[in-house]
């Protein structure tokens, strides 16, 4: 993408003002995206991503810049420009890039830009039938293709050189229900870092159907009761609450400022024995896998919590600086716009003992949450909060009525010691993910879950 | 090749290849970040990026396709992917390259003062930010993020009708998150200022604003849930209408994601709410003369004492209705197609300062901050669930700070419920629009807590 003589030299211009450490960053990445509103095709864009980031590192400083122009001289400016914010003389580290092949751990089959879009479409359509016909009072439904293909080479003055490519595909199904005056939307969003073989291998119309299922079930649903209850947590994207409650005061960005709840917390307890969750950006395929992070290190399957026990955070090579801990493959930015900085990949509760029908059937009264929206959370505080998107009552033991517009809020530290059942149905599901260094694929994953007692926050009073 | 130049020969490439009216953006800018944590600087970059994107006419449908690799190597693919696109939309909806208004109003986003402002005094204003802050109380554990950032951007708009619009602008920001600490309890607070003048950043002010906001939090506890008399101040009131500024759009209501369809010179709330688009707003952030579609921008009233009168239009919205545009076309970034979005959009001031709101509730809740707006609210229904936090109200005074409480409603109920309505308006951090809101006293709002 970029010929060794002239990252030599860029590499060399970044370590002029006393950086002991530079990286260059290249992204050459493809998109397409389609939009289908009403079974018509309202909008397709597609386009190219292309720019250039160099960072150099002085102690625990880190600079960054980043241009769109691929010249030598472009460059070499660009990397002077971030050099001169470091102070210092040239320490004169000699660079010697070796390039070495990266491991494809994630096979792709077609190439999505070899698929004609008439085809894609062909595929939202079928889609969006299958939606808009599940039932009457489905009248309006959205659905949008996107695919992606990335590019990338990483070079840095320790000798590193790495390219690698990254392809990923996603639909994205909203369905409107509208019934006196009201309407209640459902969503569903499959994706993979897989090609257009992950389309063919889906059963598509069973996610179309699922849309369409809650959107109808919402649209009937009464008021969420508000108050503290036992909330249960189906599987999938329900690992949504790990994400945000937990994982991201794990990321070393906050940990390595002493700014998360989660400091200094490695060998103790942090949650419920029952709970033991895992960052792992090397599962074949999967949405928030890689094979190396943006930094050039390998994913790895990282332990985050064991039996209840903090085992360690995730790590990218400046914060593993600042807390002399080694990088655990964690380095993620959304493009060559972003320093990377520690980010999760796939992210999920293991398996526990419990069957879903034995969780549901032990408990007297409370919220059954099947289908999570997104959250937020202050890393500082701990205080999170996500929206239920599919919820229920449970009443003796029974799933009741669905209830509508409830949200869970509480704070990490209680959450994660109050789980008191965990399943064994895990799966994923997929988000993107915002932080300081950009939005990112990731995975959340889990078994269905119980929280003895969160806070529950819905429209209709205290029951 | 300058940029005009590359644009009319990527019209001579789409017009070999069958297209008819096309339109090119190119935009390109310079951009400074930076961020101080204990002293150090824990974040600077900087860049110089560029963008084109192109649509155009196939067989009378629009394609688009965009690039950031702005050079003559970039135009067969352009032009083949934007061909590509055009063929297989099947939308009915008319989408067309326009002439040009007959007048565009003056707007000025440009301010040289800015452009001569040197790195180390914005180092330095960051960093006396950070020091402000830590000095103001010896609660304050830390500075979570102290952020500036500045940018210059430019545009030049050109299409085969002979239109020919340019746009240059800059602006600079700075925003400030604290930690205060009193044992085991943590809470934080926020300040941010955005401005096109370097001079008006006052550090101490927005330290002040962001420390004692977070102070006044510390202690804060759950509140019974019940039905409460809601106060939204300016900001949260701000949030919430931003979150729900696409029930506005055209586009929304024409493809019946909008509960507004039909609603057009109907009361949609209370005959004390009025809300403006106002894209000419003196040191307004989405100031514009015209639109992403090169249509002169208008001022409207989108809803007037409480009656709804107009949608937000783009040309192709426009043209279905048999209305004319609002010049409101959004054009976000040149990697977007053209949607609809509002500029300066704002809830015209009442006269009551929040004291006096405050002073008229005798049980009640004055909300300062909302969490989970990307996900705890559905845009279509209208409804929302937020994690919030802020003060109890008793006997029109201020009792103490409450936390981990979510407030639940309904937007359109929301804006039929407004009792009184602040002096105070103000606008949150600009994205595609520029959404400001004095605060609002609401009858009443679903609380959930203890």
């Amino acid at each position: 993408m970029l010929n060794k003589v002239i990252i030599e030299s860029v590499l060399t211009a970044a370590l002029s003002t006393g950086g002991d450490f530079a990286e260059i960053f290249v992204e050459d990445k493809i998109n397409t995206s389609i939009s289908m509103i009403g079974g018509k095709v309202q909008n397709t864009m597609s386009g190219r991503d292309f720019g250039i980031g160099v960072r150099i590192f002085k102690g625990f400083n880190s600079v960054y810049a980043y241009t769109n122009k691929s010249d030598k001289d472009s460059l070499i400016s660009t990397a002077l420009k971030a050099a001169a914010a470091l102070q210092g003389p040239d320490n004169n580290i000699t660079i010697n890039l070796l390039q070495t092949d990266v491991k494809n751990i994630h096979n792709i089959v077609i190439d999505p830009s070899k698929v004609k879009k008439t085809k894609k479409v062909q595929l939202m359509r079928r889609v969006n039938d299958i939606a808009s016909n599940y039932d009457d009072v489905i009248t309006q439904v959205s659905v949008s293709y996107n695919d992606n293909n990335q590019n990338i080479l990483i070079a840095n003055s320790e000798g590193l050189l790495k390219e690698d490519r990254r392809q990923r595909s996603r639909m994205f199904i909203q369905a409107v229900a509208s019934k006196d005056g009201e309407m209640q939307s459902g969503y569903y969003g499959p994706g993979a870092m897989k090609g257009y073989e992950f389309f063919e291998n889906l059963d598509i119309d069973w996610y179309a159907r699922e849309a369409a299922r809650i959107a109808k079930t919402m649209v009937y649903a009464k008021h969420c009761p508000s108050g503290r209850m036992p909330v249960i947590i189906d599987n999938g994207f329900g690992g949504v609450i790990f994400h945000e409650a937990c994982g991201h005061g794990l990321e070393a960005t906050s940990v390595a400022k002493g700014l998360s709840v989660y400091c200094d917390k490695v060998g103790k307890k942090i949650a419920s024995d029952l709970v033991t969750a895992i960052d792992d950006g090397t599962i074949p395929n999967e949405w928030g896998s890689i094979n190396i992070d943006d930094e050039g290190t390998p994913s790895q399957k990282n332990v985050l919590i064991e039996n209840g026990i903090l085992k360690g955070y995730m790590v990218d090579k400046l914060n593993g600086r600042r807390m002399n801990m080694q990088s655990t493959g964690s380095g993620r930015r959304q493009s060559y716009q972003f320093a990377p900085t520690s980010r999760m990949t796939n992210t999920y509760i293991a398996n526990g003992k419990s069957s879903p029908e034995e969780i549901i059937s032990s408990t007297e009264k409370g919220l059954y949450a099947k289908y999570m929206g997104g959250g937020s959370v202050n890393t500082a505080t701990g205080e999170f909060n996500f929206a239920v998107m599919e919820g229920y009552l449970v009443e003796k033991g029974k799933i009741k009525e669905p209830v509508r517009g409830a949200t869970l809020i509480g704070t990490g530290l209680e959450v994660l010691q109050k789980i008191d059942m965990v399943g064994n149905n895990l799966t994923f599901g997929q988000g993107m993910c915002g932080s300081s260094s950009g939005s990112i694929p990731t995975n959340v994953g889990q078994p269905m879950i119980r929280v003895s007692e969160i806070t529950v926050g819905g429209r209709k009073g205290e029951e | 090749m300058n940029k005009s130049d590359l644009i009319q020969k990527i019209f001579e490439s789409g017009k070999n290849a069958g297209m008819t009216d096309m339109e090119a953006h190119i935009s390109s800018g310079r951009n400074l970040s930076l961020k101080v944590f204990n002293k150090e600087i824990d974040k600077y970059s900087v860049s110089e990026s560029e963008g084109l994107s192109f649509r155009g006419l196939y067989k009378g449908k629009m394609g688009y396709s965009y690039t950031e690799k702005v050079d003559e190597t970039s135009i067969d693919i352009i032009i083949k992917e934007a061909v590509e696109n055009a063929e297989i939309i099947d939308s009915d909806d008319e989408e067309y390259i326009f002439e040009g208004s007959n007048k565009y109003e003056e707007v000025n986003n440009y301010y040289p003062a800015l452009e001569k402002v040197n790195e180390t005094q914005k180092i330095e204003f960051t960093k006396k930010l950070e020091e402000e802050a830590l000095k103001l109380d010896s609660r304050v554990a830390a500075v979570q993020e102290c952020a500036y950032g500045d940018g210059y951007g430019e545009t030049i708009m050109k299409n085969t009708k002979g239109l020919e619009l340019q746009d240059k602008n800059n602006v600079a920001f700075a925003y400030i998150y604290v930690l205060v600490r009193e044992g085991e309890d943590s809470k934080s607070g926020f300040s941010y200022k955005v401005t096109n003048d370097f001079e008006s950043f006052n550090a101490a002010e927005m330290a002040e604003e962001a420390v004692n906001e977070a102070l006044s939090l510390l202690g804060a506890k759950s509140i019974k849930s019940g039905e409460y008399k809601v106060i939204l101040r300016n900001n949260t009131a701000a949030d919430l209408l931003e979150s729900f500024a696409g029930i506005f759009s055209a586009e929304k209501v024409q493809k019946d994601l909008s509960l507004l369809k039909g609603k057009i010179n109907e009361e949609i709330a209370c005959n004390k709410l009025t809300i403006i688009d106002d894209p000419f707003m003196k040191e307004g952030m989405a100031s514009n003369s015209f639109d992403g579609e090169g249509v002169a921008c208008k001022y409207k009233r989108i809803i007037d004492k409480g009656i709804l009168k107009t949608y937000l239009h783009n040309l192709k919205t426009a043209k279905k209705d048999g209305v004319e545009s609002t010049g409101n076309a959004s054009k976000s970034s040149y990697k977007a197609s053209v949607g609809v979005f509002p500029t300066n959009m704002y809830i015209e001031k009442g006269d009551k300062t929040l004291d006096e709101m405050i002073s008229t509730i005798d049980k009640g809740i004055l909300i300062v901050d909302l969490q989970g707006l990307h996900a705890g609210l559905n845009s279509v229904s209208g409804d929302f669930s937020l994690a919030a936090s802020g003060y109890e109200i008793e006997n029109g005074k201020i009792k103490r700070p409450i936390n981990q409480i979510t407030v639940a409603g309904n937007f359109f109920e929301v804006i039929k419920n407004i009792e009184e309505i602040g002096n105070d308006l103000k606008f949150g951090l600009p994205s595609n629009a520029y959404i400001g809101s004095p605060s609002l006293k609401i009858k009443s709002l679903s609380i959930a807590g203890e």
